[in-house]
């Protein structure tokens, strides 16, 4: 079997057992083995997310926080906790650090597109499985990754955003809210109508807006501009 | 090769004050104008990062790369790079705690026709005249105006405005609240996003071409000829979508049915040649005949 004829038995599997055959290739060839175990990552991770009781979100963060705090980068959870007061700055300090900062915005992004991604992903696989109540308690499940630690943080919580710029840091902050604003809109429409499909791609839209704007605040707060 | 440097003075209101016998104060009113040329080859790249202040690039004939800029505050340097066709300059703040306006540096650049634009900065205006390259632009509340520029165009902005004045080739823009205007382009490719901005397009659709154009609380506005080809899916989910033209019903590939969801319109403009998506989540999409 040619790698070419493997990724199309991988593609029309959609997550199921391979043939014999196709096994047999990932034997001899280490890209496919790779790639096969890839999909099965991806299809794993979709299916948990669609599951209503699951709740990956906690389990990724605090692993992420562990990690920090076991690397020397952050200090105890404790001392984490979230507050923005100046004497305080909180959790927001541990992206002064370029290095974390970076680590952030790249699970940043790759979360708002993986939930757009991956919600379609999974909502197309279980779809003819759900009733429609819980098709829509699937959505809120995967949003959750976002509501977990992204889209709680609000305008206010931008500390280090207080620089000289006050035009720039006003217009973040400005666009924030209407991105908020929308978000919230979206929301009471999916929870509405949880079979409205342009809707529900509305909603992904402005997490991925949130996300970017995020990222765009961040490299600005590190730099003092686009730099 | 290495650039060469002019430093010209400029005092704005001395020679007024001289003319009329009097000895000025010193005043702020008082900036360097500095400039740098750079011998390039054809179809140089040209990186601009400013924080604020106006940008202004020109096209001519020369295989040259002219930066000029003023810093009236004195307190930013501006970097610059040459490595073969490729210049970079950058605006710095020599100081923490400069102001907005102190941290303003506004550039003049004439760069060769054919030239590759990248532009960052945060707020101020971007203006780009006749150059023929693809362009990056990235702002957060800087105002970008293109005019008879021709490559693939990238925007993003979060709340900066885009206006194309007979711009060709490919656009993509991307803005949270920023308004786009495309006035007579020639574009084959066209997609814009903006959350609460509105979005206008009046000019022709090519042949072959795709315009998408979504916006979240916007007027989308089409302006088009009647000589145009096009299929046309127009969607609002909470808004109204507005006609004035007679289309016939699109026949092209398998017949898609009209959204359930909120106000639709779907239709052919004569033989369907491009392809027009139009979306709004609760803005009022407005599709309208020129002629």
């Amino acid at each position: 079997m040619k790698c070419n004829e493997f990724e199309r038995i991988l593609e029309q599997q959609e997550g199921g057992p391979l043939p014999k055959a196709a096994l047999a290739h990932t034997e001899d060839c280490g890209t496919c083995r790779v790639l096969a175990a890839d999909f099965d990552a991806i299809h794993g991770l979709a299916l948990e997310l669609a599951t209503v009781d699951a709740d990956p979100p906690e389990r990724m963060w605090i692993s992420l926080r562990n990690q920090l705090e076991a690397e020397g980068v952050i200090r105890g959870s404790e001392t984490a906790a979230r507050s923005v007061s100046p004497a305080n700055p909180g959790w927001w300090t541990v992206f002064q650090r370029p290095a974390v900062a970076g680590a952030f915005l790249g699970l940043v992004l790759a979360a708002a597109g993986t939930i757009g991604y991956l919600s379609n992903f999974a909502q197309t696989a279980v779809q003819s499985q759900l009733t429609p109540a819980q098709e829509a308690s699937s959505v809120p499940s995967a949003e959750s990754v976002f509501k977990e630690e992204v889209l709680s943080v609000g305008s206010d919580s931008f500390a280090g955003l207080q620089r000289q710029d006050t035009a720039v840091t006003d217009s973040i902050r400005r666009n924030l809210q209407i991105v908020d604003n929308f978000i919230a809109v979206c929301e009471k429409s999916v929870h509405e109508q949880p079979d409205n499909q342009i809707a529900r791609e509305y909603l992904y839209g402005a997490y991925q807006q949130k996300a970017e704007l995020l990222a765009t605040a961040m490299n600005h707060n590190m730099t003092g501009g686009l730099q | 090769m290495n650039a060469t440097c002019n430093r010209t003075p400029v005092r704005v209101g001395a020679l007024g004050a001289i003319l009329a016998g009097f000895v000025l104060a010193a005043a702020p009113a008082h900036a360097d104008r500095i400039e740098k040329h750079f011998p390039v080859k054809s179809k140089p790249k040209i990186t601009v990062r400013n924080s604020s202040g106006r940008i202004q690039v020109k096209a001519w004939t020369k295989n040259e790369v002219l930066v000029a800029w003023t810093n009236a505050s004195g307190k930013e340097t501006v970097e610059t790079e040459e490595a073969g066709n490729r210049v970079e300059v950058s605006a710095r703040m020599n100081e923490d705690g400069a102001s907005a306006d102190e941290s303003k540096t506004d550039f003049e650049i004439t760069v060769p026709v054919e030239s590759e634009l990248s532009v960052r900065t945060d707020s101020g205006n971007v203006t780009v005249e006749s150059v023929h390259g693809d362009m990056t632009f990235d702002t957060v509340g800087a105002n970008l105006q293109l005019t008879d520029v021709n490559g693939y165009v990238v925007v993003k902005t979060i709340d900066g405005s885009l206006v194309c004045n007979r711009c060709s080739g490919k656009l993509e823009a991307n803005s949270i609240s920023g308004n786009v205007q495309m006035i007579q382009p020639a574009l084959d490719s066209v997609r814009v996003q903006t959350s609460s901005g509105n979005i206008y397009f009046d000019g022709s659709f090519l042949s072959r071409g795709i315009y998408i154009m979504k916006n979240f609380s916007g007027t989308i506005e089409v302006h088009f000829s009647s000589s145009d080809s096009f299929d046309l899916n127009a969607n609002s989910l909470k808004g109204d979508v507005v006609n004035q033209a007679s289309f016939k019903p699109d026949t092209h590939g398998s017949p898609r049915p009209a959204s359930k969801w909120g106000h639709s319109f779907i239709g052919t403009m004569n033989d369907g040649h491009a392809k027009v998506e139009l979306s709004s989540f609760s803005g009022t999409i407005k599709i309208l005949k020129r002629d």
